[in-house]
């Protein structure tokens, strides 16, 4: 599995472009910690693996169990995940899946219970914007492994 | 068919990051203007989106393009009205949109290759990403299609 190109180096511009969304997201009233489990969740949906090592290893530094990760596939059938988490991640995959129902209405009343507007708009393009990392990774095959996260907490070394 | 949210009034900041990225399709892409279009077209068809699709094919009809390669393009394949720059580029839109099997195969790859070198296939794949995130973003909140006029979002982008 050879990376296809190094986008970061080829693509400087073009990831200053991507980058604009993260320091908007960076500022953003949706709590960080929900934010990482979408980006995980999506990341699974697409299947970037990239994405898959980053994500974990954030979440993992950030406190969250390994249960809460293993059993996010089926979170549906879980008790793990409070209404809010559930919430969203309802609408992050029909986001993700958009072709599969176009989001139907029923997907919205439960996020709009969840959340208000400007929380919504804020999720959503947390969304979208991992569903953009994750095409760029998968299309050009980035290695996935080396990502650290900025800070390791005491307990990630389970 | 109701508005959810108007995205453009409630999600200002949401959008001029966005535009960040639309900016620099216009402004430093390598690629040219009028197939980063047809692409935006042929991922709105995929995604469902009625607001892009009024609006991409608005932008193309003033740019010049045929109504004939318009209402072909879902059956590009098909007919022989496309370069092959354009088919390439509409292969490798439609692999990075869908995501079949949770990859880009190696063939896609080669066909994008042998057209585009590594700057412009980023490009690409990044003005392939930006479309999907407004399909997502339209659809989840149900823009109301039909308004657009072309140049109006021109001076945002800039």
């Amino acid at each position: 599995m050879d990376q296809r190109l190094d986008y970061s180096e080829k693509g400087k511009e073009a990831m200053k472009a991507m980058y604009g969304l993260e320091l908007y997201l960076a500022k953003s009233s949706i709590e960080r910690h929900l934010l990482h489990l979408i980006k995980f969740r999506v990341s699974q949906i697409n299947g970037c693996a990239y994405c898959l090592d980053m994500h974990s290893k954030d979440l993992r530094a950030a406190g969250e169990t390994e249960q809460r990760l293993y059993m996010l596939d089926a979170w549906r059938e879980s008790p793990f995940y409070t209404d809010r988490e559930r919430a969203a991640l309802e609408w992050a995959e029909a986001l993700t899946l958009v072709t599969e129902g176009h989001v139907r209405d029923e997907v919205y009343e439960i996020a709009k219970a969840e959340f208000n507007e400007q929380e919504l708009i804020d999720l959503t393009l947390a969304v979208t914007t991992i569903n953009a990392w994750n095409r760029i990774s998968i299309a050009f095959r980035t290695t996935p492994g080396t990502y650290q996260p900025p800070k390791l907490a005491h307990h990630s070394a389970e | 068919m109701e508005q959810r949210i108007n995205f453009a009034e409630k999600g200002q900041g949401a959008m001029k990051a966005l535009f960040g990225l639309g900016g620099y399709l216009m402004k430093s892409a390598k690629l040219d203007k009028n197939l980063i279009e047809l692409v935006n077209m042929r991922v709105s068809q995929i995604n469902g989106c009625a607001y892009c699709l009024d609006m991409h094919s608005k932008d193309l009809r003033a740019a010049g393009e045929t109504e004939q390669r318009l209402y072909l393009l879902s059956a590009w394949r098909e007919v022989s009205f496309y370069t092959e720059k354009e088919r390439a580029a509409l292969e490798w839109a439609e692999a990075v949109t869908l995501l079949k099997d949770r990859e880009v195969p190696d063939e896609v790859y080669e066909i994008a290759r042998a057209q585009f070198s590594e700057e412009e296939l980023i490009d690409l794949t990044l003005a392939v990403a930006a479309i999907n995130s407004w399909n997502r973003i339209n659809v989840s909140f149900r823009t109301v299609a039909g308004g657009y006029v072309p140049g109006m979002f021109s001076a945002q982008a800039a």
